[in-house]
């Protein structure tokens, strides 16, 4: 697996790098051919949809005509993520040209679930069976509440008020990557915690699961079938009960840690446990694509540099003071002001003005989201102007030169080190140089030459 | 009657600026003396040489009074007046004349608009501005304006009367404003003393009892009340003033003596209870969110040195007698409203009892409305519901739309072609479906039986592959020669195809045709015999075009021909249709002239 | 969150598909009666039909499962909504909508028959209330834009098979161009034997697509071809445009098309013969000859464009 790196939707880069024998294995559940179908751009979508009953290969250049010039981008990026995904096979015929054909498998488990509808492995509680299920609303606040504490125990935020029910090892596993650990010091927020802080729910919640996925491979389970798993329940019926008993034991160690991140709602009955699948695990299929899974904003920045934030989350307040001074906390409103010394904290951390900016214009309340600058001209040139403030003097590594035996040879390194783009300081009469430490190597090769 | 004195500007022609002087119109004649002495333009006509008059409408930038010799052949004196009201005297003074010393009075009302009045066809400089533009603007339409109005086919005029909606979008915005109240305030009725007896005149006129009657109701109740049944005009006017005078002169005492002698002067003086009605229905709608208590207090009346000064002395608030004081805030506000409620349209200025009336009656209707609107109690209760809301977080309640609009008229041009080719294709299919007659029953019949089938299940592939790979590429291939065949976009089309000379010919044509059938169709029925020769000269034209279209379709290769000819065939078929139409309106025409010849009509 | 915030967010992605299903007895009993004789590819059973059209509902939702689905059914005698993937009480999994589509058409078909009146009897050529169904679909549009967060793509796509009714040409036309001014395109697909110049217009002026299968053995096909992109992805994509739109008008007292005809000068009706008198506005003519000293305007329409 590759090291931490903050993409936020490359959940199914991780199964595209599956081999591709599983990967075709994967595919012998309908249900995860129709989650795979869901994360594709729409133009592959599309081209799914019209090749489903086609048994023969396409030739790549009649797929060309399918769309106009202005699509052709796209297009190339709908092909390759299905063939990436194993989704279109490519077949070279006799004249070495290149033709498409749907994975059979994936064709014919589509073609099936359109016309004959997909099952799930397993049925909801009967309705017979008197426990009293949590409502809708009541799983949803459940979910986003789960998941925020679990967010804020993430960051080692003071504000936890109890633990989730995770692994503290696994805890660090996640954090790896997020915070930084310096000896002596309380772990503080690096810019890629910065960035996945400011992600959506979704976004996060594929992080995490993948990190979890890679993490578990280290203790030997097979990725595949946690992929599948999670694919299978983002199937379920949200607010249904499911019976433990049907899980393979595999995803019986894994239901508890879901539960943890708020996924799915263990419950205990007389006789048999169930769990309820939140929304946060319905989504899961649903919002690989861009668009859907965008959030309302709730921040409005004044120009005189005060700053409302329209929430009830501890979490957005955390997020706040990252690079605000907060000032109230009401019950659905965090009033703050960006200062000086806030902005100078955040850049401590680590975090760029523009990430804050972003993340201002990000999270921009609809209201103000409609005009443009959504945040004031003046305090976002304020932003950068305090962040360049701090950074006028500029490390470079380079190299002293000096006791050049003759006016000549000390210009003639002066104008080598300058054709190199490498010369960043010279004074003649004491007859030395600076020069960038990359360009050394040159410098000396040309010096030695002089000689 | 008797003898009118104004300043006026005597204008020998419209554009000219005009001489300034005097026009004193008497019942026989009117003169008019220039104030520049020197100036040798002075007038003196008798009003039995007068013909007409006409006069911009109020409103028009300027105060016009046109005094005719001929109505047909125009020549007469102009005058411009520095307001509308001195105008009006003189338009008044001059109907009055001129009526008394024709039998049939010239129309007053309506006259046309100068431009019209001075020659049949004079048009201003911004309107021909406008006609530049539009013509630089669009080449098409300067082809066309080319070809026809310069050749003479037709006339400037007619090319532009076809177009009016292109020319006039903010003219007749002006024209159609009413005027409203003057905003000057009512307090300008002031007495005229003459200094030397104990007289005081006041002068009324029609504007200004319209302007009592709407400001105060309840001396428009009063009028209605007690005219003619009770006193005289004169004297309801005559005591009306007296209170007035009374109360300005801030004699509380007098007043409440003479109000208590006269009950009916006491109206004058009592609080307007149409008034306070009004304001305090007004103030039940007031948006139920505003704090209207917390600037109650906002009034300084009875603070020492605040008030205002109104006629020379400073209002206090003596509230003392029973009798009420209206403050200057009070008159202004109820003026204010009065000039934005804005005159009705029924109210003319004309019997002073008719004003009073229709005053009367539009203020019911709207009382009766506004009843209705306080029945609507929920939509009261959504306001403050909306209110109580932080608007400036609320999104917009706009749905996105788009506007309507005509697109390129070349479509259906190119469709003409498509059908023609589709009926073709099409005609033999499905002509023993057309003739099949089914039951009811047996109909639905069916279609159950088709729905239960699909729900006993679906077996086997929807469709098989070739049949799906064999319509991929079908349809490929239908886009992509449709993309050459018959697009969208002009040069995607079937003219995409004729060589550039020949399709320019063609569009060049259609053009024409379109320009000329529109002018031939409208000038039916012909009424006037300038119509018959219009008709005329368009027919020739078009005749010209037919020929034209003819050779057009001989000289193109034989490649293309076919196509040409179905391009051209609507075409020739609408002059066709025009020239038949042109025929046999021609007949028609000298039948009943021979018929009259021969004497059958008596 | 300040979930009380009502503003909406525009996705460009997520659709809302109308599908407008001809039920129209006499034109598919037929159908039925009249295939096997000639072009057997262009005949299809109305069980086939649904069997090409329920895998496409199917396959709209299952690409976006925020994209909604309503089937509209337009009959002879009525028009009704026959399944609605937001609507809750279907489920979108593939069986449950298959049991309750088939189930409310069942329904439908049931209610449409009984305002027949027995022993009717009708030509195949009898026409569905196309006008209806469209009237339907825009206020259901209109209803999504008006409640909701989220704010799908509309479109709707017309299934017709039965011809034209000509006695519905102005309402169609207004549900038309009510459909342009809220941007909601128009998608035909006609199953029948002749093209439809309503839906041809239809599509025409709201931007959408008009399509004439020829094999309709494979409506599918088409279908998932030409219909199953949304229209973000419509604008990179080649789909077949329409050639030839028959702009004609129809006439509004035989309710026939016409190239040329009369126009009233106050309602703009349209008549392909003079009237003394417009019978939509009542507006009095006079005669429209060359002695008559009226204003009569009974004017010639000429290659009309629209």
């Amino acid at each position: 697996m590759p090291q931490v790196r903050i993409i936020a939707k490359n959940f199914m880069d991780m199964v595209a790098a599956l081999p591709a024998m599983k990967l075709d294995k994967l595919y012998d559940s309908s249900l995860i051919c129709e989650a795979v179908l869901r994360s594709l751009p729409p133009l592959a979508k599309k081209y799914v949809l019209q090749m489903l009953f086609i048994d023969l290969p396409v030739s790549a250049r009649t797929m060309e005509e399918w769309v106009l010039p202005d699509g052709s981008s796209k297009h190339k990026v709908a092909i390759d993520r299905l063939l990436q995904l194993r989704i279109f096979l490519e077949v070279i015929d006799r004249k070495r040209e290149s033709s498409y054909r749907l994975n059979p498998i994936f064709q014919e488990n589509l073609r099936k679930y359109l016309i004959h509808g997909g099952t799930l492995p397993r049925e909801p509680m009967p309705s017979n069976v008197t426990v009293r299920l949590p409502t809708l609303e009541d799983l949803d606040a459940y979910a986003i509440e789960q998941w925020e504490c679990f967010l804020l125990q993430l960051i080692n935020s003071g504000q936890v008020e109890r633990l989730t029910g995770f692994n503290p090892s696994m805890i660090k596993v996640f954090q790896r990557g997020l915070l930084s650990t310096r000896d002596n010091e309380p772990p503080k927020l690096t810019e890629n915690g910065f960035q996945f802080l400011l992600m959506d729910t979704n976004a996060q919640l594929w992080y995490i699961i993948r990190e979890y996925i890679s993490s578990s491979e280290g203790h030997g389970v097979d990725p595949a079938e946690l992929i599948s798993f999670l694919l299978e329940l983002s199937f379920h019926a949200p607010g249904k009960a499911y019976n433990m008993n049907t899980l393979a034991d595999v995803q019986k160690s894994a239901i508890s840690d879901l539960a943890a991140l708020g996924l799915v709602k263990l419950q205990q009955g007389r006789k048999d446990n169930w769990f309820i699948p939140t929304k946060l695990a319905t989504n899961l299929s649903m919002s690989l694509s861009d668009s859907s899974s965008r959030k309302e904003g709730f921040v409005v920045v004044e120009t005189n540099f005060r700053l409302y934030a329209y929430s009830t989350s501890k979490l957005h307040c955390e997020i706040l003071r990252l690079f605000a001074r907060v000032e109230y906390q009401l019950p659905n409103l965090i009033v703050g002001a960006i200062t000086k010394e806030s902005l100078y904290n955040a850049f401590e951390n680590g975090i760029s003005g523009e990430q804050i900016i972003a993340f201002l214009q990000q999270n921009a309340h609809p209201r103000v989201a409609e005009k443009t600058p959504s945040v004031p001209e003046n305090v976002t040139d304020q932003i950068r102007l305090w962040e360049t403030d701090r950074n006028r003097v500029e490390m470079v590594a380079s190299n002293l030169y000096d006791d050049f035996p003759s006016k000549e040879v000390f210009e003639a390194a002066c104008d080598f080190g300058r054709e190199i783009g490498g010369l960043l300081w010279e004074d003649t009469k004491k007859m030395c140089l600076i020069v960038r430490g990359e360009s050394h190597q040159e410098m000396r090769d040309f010096l030695r030459r002089q000689k | 009657m008797g003898v009118v004195t104004v300043t006026a500007k005597f204008k020998p022609a419209v554009k000219e600026p005009g001489i300034p002087g005097m026009l004193r119109m008497t019942e026989e004649r009117f003169t008019f003396t220039p104030t520049d002495q020197r100036s040798t333009v002075k007038l003196d006509v008798s009003f039995s040489k007068i013909k007409a008059h006409r006069f911009t409408k109020e409103g028009t930038k300027q105060a016009l009074l046109n005094i005719l010799h001929d109505t047909e052949k125009g020549g007469g004196y102009i005058f411009e007046f520095d307001n509308f009201s001195d105008r009006n005297v003189c338009r008044d003074f001059v109907g009055k004349v001129l009526g008394k010393f024709q039998t049939v009075p010239s129309p007053v009302q309506n006259a046309p608009e100068l431009s019209t009045l001075v020659h049949g066809e004079q048009i201003s400089a911004a309107e021909l501005e406008r006609r530049m533009k539009l013509l630089r603007e669009d080449s098409e339409l300067q082809k066309l304006h080319k070809q026809f109005v310069m050749s003479g086919v037709l006339t400037e005029a007619e090319f532009w009367a076809a177009r009016k909606n292109m020319l006039d979008s903010d003219t007749y915005r002006t024209s159609k404003q009413r005027a409203g109240f003057k905003s000057a305030i009512l307090a300008d009725v002031r007495p005229l003393t003459d200094g030397q007896s104990n007289k005081v005149t006041f002068s009324l006129t029609r504007e200004i009892i319209h302007q009592i009657f709407a400001e105060k109701p309840a001396v428009r109740q009063a009028f209605l009340n007690f005219v003619p049944s009770k006193m005289t005009e004169n004297d309801f006017w005559k005591k009306y003033f007296k209170a007035d005078f009374l109360y300005r002169a801030k004699n509380t005492l007098a007043a409440a003596a003479e109000a208590a002698e006269d009950e009916e002067l006491a109206v004058f003086l009592k609080k307007d209870d149409i008034v306070a009605e009004e304001s305090r229905r007004k103030i039940r709608r007031v948006d139920p969110t505003l704090d209207m208590a917390a600037d109650a207090g906002d009034d300084y009346m009875h603070v020492m040195d605040h008030g205002i000064l109104r006629d020379g002395s400073k209002e206090t608030a003596d509230t003392d007698n029973g009798l009420p004081q209206r403050t200057l805030l009070q008159d202004l506000n109820r003026h204010a409203a009065v000039v934005l409620e804005g005159r009705s349209n029924e109210v003319e200025l004309g019997d002073t009892r008719a004003v009073a009336e229709a005053l009367a009656k539009s203020k019911q209707v709207e009382l009766s409305n506004q009843a209705e609107d306080e029945d609507a109690n929920p939509d009261r209760l959504q306001r403050l519901r909306r209110m109580t809301e932080i608007e400036d977080l609320q999104g917009s309640q706009n749905l996105p739309f788009a506007a309507l609009c005509i697109k390129d008229p070349r479509e259906y041009f190119d469709s003409q072609h498509a059908i023609a080719l589709k009926t073709l294709r099409e005609t033999g299919g499905g002509t023993k479906f057309d003739n099949l007659i089914l039951s009811a029953k047996e109909a639905y019949e069916y279609l159950v039986d088709q729905i239960s089938e699909v729900k006993g299940g679906m077996n086997g592939p929807v469709i098989q592959s070739e049949a799906a790979i064999k319509i991929l590429s079908g349809l490929n291939q239908h886009v992509s020669s449709t993309k050459y065949n018959l697009g969208k976009s002009p040069q995607e089309s079937v003219l995409g195809r004729l060589p550039n000379k020949t399709k320019d010919e063609i569009l060049d044509n259609w053009a024409s045709i379109q320009e000329l059938l529109q002018h031939f169709w409208s000038s039916y029925p012909i009424t006037t015999s300038y119509l018959y020769s219009k008709v005329t000269r368009i027919k020739d034209a078009m005749t010209q075009i037919y020929r034209r279209l003819e050779e057009i379709k001989e000289s193109v290769q034989s490649d293309v021909r076919h196509q040409v000819s179905l391009l051209i065939k609507p075409m020739l078929q609408a002059l066709d249709a025009a020239f038949a139409h042109f025929d046999n309106e021609q007949q028609k025409r000298s039948a009943k002239s021979e018929g009259r010849h021969n004497g059958v009509a008596p | 969150m300040a979930s009380s915030v009502s503003s909406k967010l525009y996705s460009d992605d997520v659709s809302l598909v109308v599908v407008l299903l001809d039920v129209n007895p006499f034109f598919w009993a037929g159908v039925n009666a009249n295939s096997g004789t000639n072009q057997p590819a262009a005949a299809l059973s109305f069980s086939k039909f649904l069997s090409h059209v329920l895998p496409f509902v199917s396959s709209i939702l299952l690409i976006n499962p925020l994209n909604q689905v309503v089937v509209i059914a337009a009959g002879v005698k009525s028009c009704g909504y026959i399944y609605d993937s937001g609507g809750g009480s279907d489920g979108t999994s593939v069986s449950d909508l298959r049991a309750g589509f088939l189930r409310r058409l069942e329904e439908f078909v049931e209610r449409d028959r009984q305002l027949c009146r027995d022993g009717e009897r009708a030509a195949a050529t009898t026409s569905s209330l196309l006008s209806g169904s469209l009237s339907l679909a825009l206020c259901y549009i209109q209803r999504v834009f008006r409640s909701g967060i989220l704010h799908p793509q509309p479109r709707i796509l017309c299934l017709q098979g039965s011809p034209d009714g000509p006695d519905q040409y102005v309402a169609v036309m207004n549900a038309i161009f009510s459909a342009q001014r809220s941007v909601v395109p128009i998608d035909s697909c006609v199953v029948g034997i002749r093209h439809s110049a309503f839906l041809q217009q239809a599509s025409h002026i709201t931007g959408g697509i008009y399509l004439k299968p020829q094999q309709l053995d494979a409506l599918f096909q088409y279908l998932s071809v030409v219909f199953a992109a949304d229209l973000q992805s419509r604008s990179f994509l080649q789909l077949p445009k329409s050639a030839g739109v028959d702009f004609r008008a129809s006439c509004f007292c035989h309710k026939k098309p016409i190239d040329r005809g009369y126009v009233c000068s106050v309602c703009l009706s349209i008549f392909c013969k003079t009237h003394k008198k417009c019978s939509t506005c009542g507006s009095d003519f006079k005669q429209a000859s060359a002695d008559s000293r009226s204003k009569s305007d009974s004017k010639r329409k000429t290659l009309e464009a629209s």
